[in-house]
């Protein structure tokens, strides 16, 4: 049975990099919810209960980790001993935090009925691409061991992942959710 | 070394003994109750062949409370004794009770204290978990003169959309009667799980659950026996009820729009409407006698005049697959629940929308039932299927209060369960001993526009200066969805835990009250979230300058001490006055005036600490 304390990656038998192959990440997490989950506690006593209910909090807590590209470049980064918490001007290039600002600046701008959906549409599309792109050159440059460039690329992905949700949420409320 | 077990010649191989579990769905209008028969789940009858116990319970000072069919056909001559509805009581305050205009005709004690919502009968006071007890005793009594033994556990059926209180006191309800929960199941999900298990179906699979009062839609992944729900999210302003409601309102414009009607006659309005929608479910139009007018209603008018409601439920639709990240094409079955999607109008827009036509091979009335049955039969042990697991998802998001009155959210919506979130909170000021917490329910940002769920506090924390203790808390949310909190100090290791069991409950219309209105507030939630913030920073500097000065006072020029105190007064008075901006920029103008003071300080400090001492040991 998995420890608590084990680092995410050696937990789904999955190599520490950014590149991840999803489907088998799906596969060894089903694996071993079917051994950990409460349900197959049912008859347990009540301590095994508990370590059940605990065992499985922290495979899911892995899952969702690994799963998103964002939380899983984070997490690599902290478990080679970076902070990704603390953010110093080093970090981001002004040239990107020009861009930042204008895209935002272009959000607000935007009416704020259904008008607007289409105009999101194609900003979601244009940070998506963004996004990716970034994320390409987080996984190089973690591959290859540039740890302080990654940090910075890390942070440039949160400000285009922060960017992304705005939009989502802007879309959300002109469609009225 | 591992002992062999060698069997005696002729010594007979034990056979695993049949133990008995029911899936029981305790709805709003009717309950279920369903069993393995050996091979396959049954939905249980009654001694009159009847699969539905209408949740109705009449209560008399002579007899035991009556159940079903026979107390509603009481509540016409008593209808103070006589209680239906009383899913809606759970995990309500009595306040809310007392405004609800479905229960103004019972008589509800106001004298308790636990605020859960009682009602004065013939039998006594009965709150909403004991009345709820009463159904399921009925249930289970069905059930063991069936199986002919003791029940050895249930699963229980609640809506997806159920909050903590409301989950808790179904429990409850059955703890009362000495019945072991296995599990409470998620009614969308237990719908799913009597497709799937059925026809090992693999792929994506909406579960397009509407009742009499509530609606649900989920939306799971099925894979190898798995079944991992991906996102959920409902209206529980919206039922069946509602498409009565609309078409009663237009026989009345249609035949008499002038005429008063009182609550006697209303309600017979409500009853030929509800008779004609279930007419207009069988045939293309049905015609209609009211107060001397007679006219024809055709299905394609009914669509009409309903065209809202279903709108309303395709948008809950766009926005579960949206939180799932799927797109309609990926969506490869949509499962009906509920009776209201009898209605071939419903029916006809969730195909159309979906592409597919959806699966009605299980009634939908007793699906629920079915897919309690069958993960009660498997978590009891009678069914052996390795790679059978059902993953579900908190409906809400759980926070906790921070300064300020702000939500610090904890665990998100649609977070896979069993999860758990350890946060980390400091104090606000020095030799702070104690600190209370509280948690709640909800998607927006401020406290007051979430729901309460339950406040605990942490003593004996070690007096330290703001900011140096590092309290851990530790939210745990298990299988059936409840929750429960733990908090730690880290550097004294002192604990205090508490399981939520709230003094009132969130009702479903407050959730989707919740939902809907966080969207529309984010932006000025934002806003007031920005003040707040500014305001607490500024605080934090006016109490760390004068905590700094008590101590320090000496290393103060006069004429610094006077400048600082001048911009305190300032920055006091546009704390209570002024836009987070302001707030903001003069604090760093405070803050870049007591820099020198704070460097001096740290100096002098600096050099007490290392006084006396060689490197060698200060480095240690």
């Amino acid at each position: 049975m998995q420890q608590i304390n084990q680092n995410y990656f050696q937990l789904f038998d999955l190599s520490e990099s950014f590149d991840l192959d999803l489907e088998k990440l799906s596969e060894e997490y089903h694996a071993r919810q079917v051994g950990v989950h409460p349900d197959k506690f049912s008859g347990a006593t009540e301590k095994d209960k508990l370590r059940a209910v605990q065992l499985t909090s922290y495979l899911n807590e892995a899952y969702s980790t690994l799963k998103s590209p964002i939380k899983r470049a984070a997490y690599l980064l902290t478990i080679n001993g970076l902070n990704v918490e603390s953010v110093s001007q080093n970090d981001l290039g002004m040239d990107l935090l020009l861009e930042q600002m204008q895209l935002r600046e272009s959000l607000e701008a935007l009416p704020k009925d259904e008008s607007a959906l289409t105009t999101l549409s194609h900003l979601k599309s244009e940070v998506g691409e963004k996004l990716n792109l970034k994320q390409n050159i987080f996984s190089r440059e973690f591959a290859l061991g540039e740890l302080a460039q990654a940090k910075r690329t890390f942070h440039e992905l949160q400000f285009l992942h922060k960017l992304l949700l705005e939009i989502e949420s802007g879309e959300e409320q002109r469609l009225g959710y | 070394m591992a002992l062999l077990k060698i069997s005696e010649p002729g010594e007979k191989l034990a056979i695993p003994v049949h133990r008995f579990a029911v899936g029981i769905d305790l709805g709003t209008t009717n309950s279920l109750v369903s069993t393995s028969s050996g091979q396959d789940i049954e939905v249980l009858p009654d001694d009159a062949g009847k699969y539905l116990l209408p949740s109705v319970v009449q209560y008399s000072a002579e007899v035991d409370p009556v159940v079903g069919k026979i107390a509603i056909s009481a509540a016409i001559n008593d209808p103070k004794n006589t209680i239906s509805s009383v899913k809606r009581l759970l995990g309500r305050s009595i306040d809310e009770v007392l405004t609800a205009p479905q229960f103004k005709h019972y008589d509800f004690d106001t004298q308790r204290t636990d605020s859960i919502p009682a009602i004065i009968t013939a039998a006594g006071i009965k709150d909403s978990v004991q009345i709820s007890a009463d159904i399921l005793r009925t249930l289970v009594n069905r059930a063991e003169k069936f199986l002919g033994g003791k029940l050895e556990g249930a699963v229980i059926t609640v809506p997806a959309y159920f909050n903590d209180a409301q989950r808790q006191q179904t429990k409850d309800a059955a703890r009362l009667i000495g019945l072991n929960v296995l599990r409470l199941l998620n009614e969308p999900t237990a719908a799913a799980v009597a497709y799937g298990l059925d026809s090992r179906d693999e792929g994506n699979v909406v579960v397009f659950d509407l009742g009499g009062g509530t609606f649900d839609v989920s939306l799971l992944s099925l894979k190898k026996g798995i079944f991992e729900v991906l996102a959920t999210s409902g209206d529980t302003l919206l039922g069946g009820d509602d498409f009565d409601y609309l078409l009663a309102a237009w026989i009345k414009s249609e035949a008499s729009p002038t005429t008063e009607l009182n609550s006697m006659e209303e309600a017979e309005l409500l009853r030929l409407a509800n008779l004609v929608k279930h007419q207009l479910s069988d045939q293309n139009e049905t015609s209609l006698n009211y107060l001397g007018w007679s006219g024809v209603i055709t299905r394609a008018k009914f669509a009409k005049l309903c065209e809202s409601l279903i709108t309303r439920t395709i948008s809950t639709c766009r926005r579960v697959l949206r939180d799932a990240s799927l797109s309609v094409e990926e969506i490869d079955n949509i499962v009906l629940v509920g009776g209201s999607t009898r209605m071939p109008i419903v029916r006809d827009s969730v195909a159309e929308f979906f592409g597919k036509v959806p699966l009605t091979d299980f009634d939908p009335d007793k699906v629920v039932a079915i897919g309690a049955g069958i993960q009660a039969d498997v978590l009891i042990g009678n069914k052996s299927v390795d790679d059978f697991l059902l993953l579900d998802v908190n409906p809400l998001s759980l926070g906790i209060e921070t300064m300020g009155e702000l939500v610090e959210k904890i665990i998100p919506r649609n977070t896979t369960i069993p999860a758990a979130k350890a946060q980390e909170f400091t104090t606000f000021k020095d030799g702070q001993t104690a600190m209370s917490l509280h948690v709640v329910q909800g998607e927006r940002e401020l406290v007051n526009d979430c729901r309460s769920l339950a406040r605990f506090e942490l003593r004996d924390i070690p007096p330290m200066v703001a900011g140096a203790a590092k309290i851990r808390v530790t939210f745990q949310v298990d299988a059936d969805g409840l929750l429960s909190v733990m908090a730690e100090e880290l550097s004294t290791g002192k604990t205090a835990e508490v399981q939520v069991k709230p003094s009132y409950g969130l009702d479903a219309d407050s959730i989707e009250k919740m939902l809907s209105s966080s969207h529309e507030n984010a932006k000025e939630d934002m806003e007031i979230r920005a003040l707040r913030e500014a305001q607490i920073e500024a605080r934090q500097l006016i109490d760390a300058i004068s905590s700094a000065r008590s101590i320090d006072g000496q290393l103060l020029i006069a004429q610094e001490a006077m400048r600082i105190e001048e911009v305190v007064a300032q920055l006091q008075l546009l704390m209570e006055q002024g836009t987070s901006v302001q707030i903001h920029e003069l604090t760093e103008e405070l803050n870049r005036l007591s820099s020198e003071f704070a460097s001096r300080r740290m100096d002098l400090h600096i050099g007490e600490a290392l006084r006396g001492e060689s490197i060698d040991e200060v480095e240690q």
